[in-house]
């Protein structure tokens, strides 16, 4: 009996040893929390490129689509004889320099999407602080060219935010516009959905929208973008922001509603 | 109000990993078996086999004994988190606390409803009493149910917050509802329920193995070489679904949040799914080892014998491609040495066409092997049995050619079609499944038997590979707890409430599976010891020692 008990025993204890060695024969990879960054007003490029490469290379989860090239623009690399990141993102947008360029890119990523690629990118706002970004774009700026970044950027963001957070009856579109046209730009909508045929097709288009969704169901989906995802466009559940909620005032809301309920 | 508390040695984040972990194997235990102890008495109810009958007792007896475990590892739980998490805690209980109520209160009837099961075995035995009874098995499962859907909100919650909910979102403005039914809720709901079916089959096939190596009498090892058949053929037949309900569940992640998706598998999680399609093979091939094994106890079993080395084939190559490793976070040199983001040879293996076709060949192979077993000893009567046989095999010709057609041409589309294609391939599984078996119940209705099986008569090895069975059930627990826990990262709610204790950074892989070994070990470890328990008190009556299955 001890016999066939111990044979158990061996059988059950190998088995566990055996998967818990393979599980750390492996590469190890932990998943790192990103380190709040703090600057003063004299930091170099240096101290910024350096934050910014170990925040790309760890806790910002970046290398996870951009370090393959597959489904993300390898950023290191050069792409079409244009160099790395640093030396094409100048050229990317027409009037747009590289420093705006990649931070658009990152609080706004769905505003320009690289041809090939699928609008995935996240909102980088929603998990790292402006420090942490523009830390990230000196890093990117620095493959391949000038750091333009400079300590004024950290500083203009951290008014920008203060404004906001104590800013006048929530509305953070930067305007109290009630023009749906106005507002549609603002808030970059037809960056994903076309109006009158033109802007590109991620989301359902607003052209018809009147004759397919009731109003209350147009604002549920400014509101709550994941409560339904129209059939066709399941890819690119996740991509719209969520927080619309906040960013628009009633009027504003009501007014892009109106606005969308009457495309027939 | 403190935001963390301090656990000696191992601190907190382990801490509440192994309560949780524990209590989680011990609860999908006492959640699973009623599902199959109701289905058991049913089949001895309507098919008047008072084996079944007796079966079902005896898995009801364990699940008994292994209740109070089950609650006494959520009381840790709960309490860990309430002294080591309070600001977690505090942002929980503000959103779910009627649902915490009513957990509890469904806590108490079912509990007092399985007492009832239990003890009223033998008092209501028969006749429309037994029908009662029967009721009371079906309530169980009700309320066992409820309960674990309940518990599957509040994590799910923490996976997939609602969109609305951001930050600065007080607790007591997030509308309930939104945060029970969120995005994960219900692939969450349905991939546990199948896979507490499967890990309760496991740990019964287990218990049987080890009652099967120990026994005194022919009669007691051929009753519970019953019982691990019994329990080994529920967890392979429920396992052999469970992927379709993974793919559900990521497929819902995915479209909550891309990047939660990407992280999961492409992230710094990758490396998990290498191990979760060895385990995998691991369970296939010991649960067709186990069948081919019994095969000698059948009568008329031979003749199928010369083809279990070409199921072999099939299932060892079907797991060399699902573990082949494709899209991996990789640095500079280790990309420079592949020469690419993707290895030469081995990205062509690794990439979901080839996974997607191995897997699903891999579960008709399986389902292959039961179709055997089941047909071992039967010769049918039915005149068109030949025909049927033909047909049968037409379907498993039809869908194998689907999976391989769909595979390749895998390799030729956008991934955006690729991906719809694993819904043809597992369309065309399931469909022969189904098809499959309908023939098959219809053919072999009043067959002649070729000779009743040889209970008990089983080498003993056949009873280990249970035992890799249920350990490699346990661990694969563990390890898809951690990896649908760990895609939160260093968020306690997903991009709505930051962990900022210095346990916030998931570990890596190695770590993980040392906490998931300590669990397994000591699951398995108290569920012996209370499963001996059980056995001074009671024990079980034999059912006759042959039979025809």
């Amino acid at each position: 009996m001890w016999g066939t008990n111990l044979r158990i025993l061996a059988v059950v204890l190998g088995t566990i040893g055996l998967y818990t060695l393979l599980a750390n024969a492996i590469p190890q990879i932990e998943s790192e929390v990103p380190e709040e960054l703090s600057f003063t007003g004299d930091v170099s490029p240096e101290q910024l490129i350096e934050a910014g490469q170990e925040l790309y290379e760890g806790a910002g989860g970046c290398t996870a689509c951009h370090g393959l090239g597959t489904r993300a623009p390898n950023l290191l690399l050069a792409e079409a004889d244009q160099g790395p990141i640093g030396a094409r993102c100048g050229e990317r947008v027409p009037g747009e320099d590289c420093k705006a360029y990649l931070h658009r890119s990152m609080v706004e990523p769905q505003a320009y999407v690289v041809e090939g690629f699928q609008p995935i990118m996240p909102d980088v706002s929603r998990t790292l602080s402006d420090a942490q970004i523009w830390s990230l774009i000196a890093y990117l700026q620095s493959q391949g060219g000038e750091v333009t970044v400079t300590a004024a950027d950290l500083q203009a963001s951290e008014d920008a935010g203060q404004d906001t957070a104590g800013g006048a009856a929530g509305a953070a579109t930067g305007s109290a516009t009630t023009d749906p046209i106005q507002l549609l730009a603002e808030m970059q909508c037809i960056a994903c959905h076309r109006l009158g045929g033109e802007g590109q097709e991620v989301g359902p288009p607003f052209d018809g929208m009147g004759s397919r969704l009731s109003p209350e169901e147009i604002r549920t989906a400014i509101l709550d973008p994941a409560a339904s995802i129209s059939a066709g466009y399941e890819q690119f559940a996740g991509v719209m922001p969520p927080n619309f909620g906040s960013r628009l005032t009633a009027a504003q809301l009501e007014a892009l509603v109106g606005f969308l309920a009457a495309r027939e | 109000m403190r935001e963390y508390g301090s656990f000696p040695w191992i601190g907190s984040r382990t801490a509440v990993w192994i309560a949780a972990e524990v209590h989680l194997m011990f609860a999908a235990f006492v959640l699973g078996v009623p599902m199959f102890a109701v289905v058991a008495e049913a089949i001895g109810i309507f098919g008047r086999d008072e084996r079944y009958d007796r079966l079902s007792k005896e898995f009801t007896r364990l699940l008994l004994i292994a209740y109070s475990a089950t609650a006494m590892w959520g009381a840790v739980l709960v309490f860990f988190l309430t002294t080591l998490y309070p600001r977690f805690w505090a942002h929980m209980t503000e959103i779910f606390e009627v649902s915490m109520w009513i957990y509890v209160g469904l806590f108490f009837v079912e509990s007092f409803t399985l007492y009832l099961y239990y003890y009223g075995w033998e008092r209501w035995k028969s006749g429309r009493a037994k029908i009662g009874h029967w009721t009371l098995g079906i309530l169980l499962n009700v309320w066992g149910t409820a309960v674990l859907f309940i518990a599957d909100s509040w994590l799910t919650y923490m996976m997939s917050p609602p969109a609305t909910v951001t930050p600065d979102t007080s607790p007591a403005m997030v509308q309930f509802w939104s945060a029970f039914a969120n995005a994960t809720w219900m692939p969450i709901n349905i991939h546990r329920l199948i896979a507490n079916v499967v890990f309760g089959g496991s740990v019964v096939a287990a218990y049987a193995g080890y009652r099967f190596l120990s026994a005194r009498t022919d009669d007691e090892r051929a009753h519970y070489d019953w019982m691990g058949y019994v329990g080994n053929f529920i967890a392979i037949g429920a396992l052999i679904v469970l992927p379709f309900a993974g793919y559900y569940l990521g497929r819902e992640i995915y479209e909550y949040n891309q990047q939660m998706g990407i992280t999961m598998m492409g992230g710094f999680m990758s490396w998990l799914w290498i191990i979760q399609a060895f385990l995998i093979g691991v369970l296939f091939l010991a649960g067709n080892y186990y069948l081919w094994v019994g095969m000698g106890r059948i009568p008329g079993a031979e003749r199928f014998l010369p083809y279990t080395k070409w199921m072999l084939l099939v299932l060892i190559l079907g797991v060399i491609v699902w573990s082949t490793p494709h899209t991996m976070i990789a640095d500079r040199a280790e990309l420079e040495a592949m020469g690419g983001s993707h290895h030469p040879f081995l990205g062509v293996l690794g990439v979901m066409s080839a996974k997607n076709t191995a897997v699903n060949l891999m579960i008709l192979t399986t389902f292959l092997s039961f179709l055997l077993y089941r047909r071992a000893n039967r010769r049918p009567v039915v005149s068109w049995a030949r025909s049927g046989t033909i047909v049968q095999g037409g379907l498993f010709v039809i869908a194998a050619a689907v999976v391989l057609f769909y595979g390749v041409y895998g390799y030729f589309v956008t991934a955006i079609v690729r991906i719809g294609f694993s819904v043809y391939q597992v369309l065309a599984v399931l469909a022969t499944i189904v098809g499959v078996i309908a023939i098959d119940v219809a053919m072999l209705r009043g067959s002649e038997s070729r000779g009743a099986i040889r209970w008990g008569q089983m080498p003993p090895r056949s009873q280990y590979a249970l035992f890799v069975l249920v350990v490699t059930f346990t661990w694969l627990m563990g390890l898809m707890g951690f990896a649908r826990s760990g895609i939160r990262q260093h968020w306690h709610v997903w991009e709505v409430m930051r962990d900022t204790s210095e346990w916030a950074a998931t570990p890596a892989l190695g770590y993980a599976a040392q906490i998931i070994s300590v669990c397994v070990i000591i699951f398995l470890g108290l569920i012996a010891f209370i499963f001996w328990l059980g056995g001074l008190v009671e024990k079980p009556q034999l059912v006759p020692k042959s039979g025809d299955g």
